[in-house]
């Protein structure tokens, strides 16, 4: 403390010191919050085909197309410790081969500061829905849920499923047309 | 150039950087309680941080430079003893430098 420097050295020592004891405050302020909201899912359209796998297993395996409607609000979730949400929609459902299957169909990212009220119409998924065989087809339980990922300004990233899903049945038959 | 800098008197005597340090710990923490729950009310936490960064600017401005307000109990040094007694002085000094090696 006799010198410029030694001062100018505890003074920074302890400005560091106590912004991590705040940045510590942020993190417990907002670490027992329950970041689940309703969501609203609603499948429009399914469609199946049966194709060449390209990716995997070199035989023919579902691949399914499914349009929907999603209506979320998720303003609940944002507050001092969230930079942003990422949403992801996935499939779950069981087939004979495997007791669980899980395939993420779209994503998004919402940024803070974004409009946080969700109303997407005739959504179309960003993501090939392959099966790897044909356990799509006839499959009466499909589930699709959304989920996020909240990215904190410090602290742990949590995975939170969102209230509300809907389970679809699976056609019985492949479309045949050319066009997907 | 060194020799300019260094001729600036930048101490500050035991009052001073006792009251120095007491001063920027107030600041700083006085800022970051502001802070807290300035962001906590707002839900911005880089709030907080430019609230802090505030304080640690002002502590700076009133802790880094030896104001006179930090010299105000300058130690009293005994006077210089002047040089034709320094014969004198020098003789118990060796001796009891040499009583500490013994």
């Amino acid at each position: 403390m006799n010198t410029v420097l030694s001062r100018a050295n505890s003074l920074f020592a302890f400005s560091l010191s106590v912004m991590a004891a705040l940045t510590f405050g942020c993190f417990i302020t907002t670490a027992f919050k329950d970041r689940r909201v309703p969501v609203d899912i609603h499948v429009s359209r399914v469609m199946l085909k049966n194709v060449d796998d390209f990716t995997g297993p070199r035989e023919r395996s579902d691949l399914g197309f499914v349009t929907f409607d999603l209506s979320a609000d998720l303003q609940p979730i944002f507050d001092w410790n969230v930079k942003q949400l990422f949403l992801y929609l996935s499939a779950e459902y069981a087939t004979k081969s495997n007791s669980l299957n899980q395939v993420v169909l779209w994503d998004k990212i919402v940024l803070r500061g974004e409009n946080t009220k969700l109303n997407l119409k005739e959504m179309k998924s960003k993501y090939f829905f392959f099966d790897d065989g044909n356990g799509l087809r006839a499959n009466k339980n499909i589930t699709l849920s959304l989920s996020w990922n909240v990215v904190p300004n410090a602290g742990i990233l949590p995975l939170v499923a969102g209230v509300g899903h809907v389970s679809l049945p699976f056609p019985d038959s492949y479309e045949t047309t050319k066009s997907y | 150039m060194l020799a300019i800098f260094n001729s600036i008197p930048t101490y500050m005597d035991y009052k001073g950087q006792k009251l120095a340090e007491q001063i920027f710990q107030g600041i700083i923490l006085i800022s970051a309680v502001i802070g807290f729950i300035y962001g906590l009310v707002i839900e911005q936490f880089g709030w907080t941080v430019y609230i802090v960064l505030a304080g640690f600017a002002v502590s700076c401005v009133l802790t880094l430079p030896p104001w006179p307000m930090y010299r105000k109990s300058p130690l009293s040094w005994q006077p210089v003893v002047p040089e034709s007694s320094g014969e004198t002085n020098q003789k118990p000094q060796e001796s009891l430098k040499k009583k500490r090696h013994k």
